[in-house]
């Protein structure tokens, strides 16, 4: 694992765009709840950050992904 | 002129005609009355709601791309609003994105939408 320059695993996998309706990557940057994960866990720079949780924003609406998942234990 | 997409998800017990019909309807008033141009559709068919939506838990989903002015939309939206078996829709700016829900590893964009427009996007940062 490289680090400094480039850590954002979007930019580095050279993802340019996120897709709101592509539900599963979605769901991958997502706590198992449903919740969208910090820029913390994630490592994602501003802009990728941003463009995700718009993403997740707009997929929920659509109910592609859930508000609230319930945990399952 | 403003290139717009549409996700529709009409109620799964609507019938494929029916949706057709509610399409051809939309997109006439778009088009004739709004002066915009529809670039591509997809249906994405039945598939499961997240949550429940007026207590129906599938959802008949379509995506459409169009070019429209931005005054044409306000009838458009209200055309919507009234149909009572389309649970949500959502318009947004189009952005080039390929219309399926396209898995970034996965899946391959289907329809006539290449990914040839993808690649300019990594100026600046």
């Amino acid at each position: 694992m490289r680090r400094g320059a480039k850590s954002c695993p979007l930019c580095e996998s050279g993802i340019r765009q996120i897709n709101y309706k592509d539900d599963k990557t979605l769901s991958r940057m997502t706590t198992e709840q449903g919740k969208i994960l910090p820029r913390r866990m994630t490592g994602m720079c501003a802009r990728h950050q941003r463009q995700i949780s718009l993403a997740i924003k707009r997929a929920r609406y659509l109910a592609l992904v859930p508000y609230l998942r319930r945990s399952s234990a | 002129m403003t290139a717009y997409e549409i996700v529709y998800v009409f109620d799964s017990q609507v019938t494929d005609e029916q949706v057709e019909e509610k399409l051809g309807r939309y997109h006439t008033q778009l088009t004739e009355q709004g002066g915009g141009t529809l670039s591509a559709i997809d249906h994405w068919g039945r598939r499961p709601l997240a949550f429940p939506i007026r207590k129906r838990t599938n959802g008949y989903y379509v995506v459409a791309q169009f070019a429209a002015p931005g005054q044409a939309l306000p009838e458009f939206e209200r055309l919507l609003k009234l149909d009572e078996q389309l649970l949500r829709y959502l318009v947004v700016l189009h952005d080039g994105e390929p219309t399926a829900p396209m898995s970034i590893a996965t899946r391959q964009p289907r329809g006539e939408d290449g990914d040839d427009d993808e690649l300019d996007d990594e100026e600046g940062n």
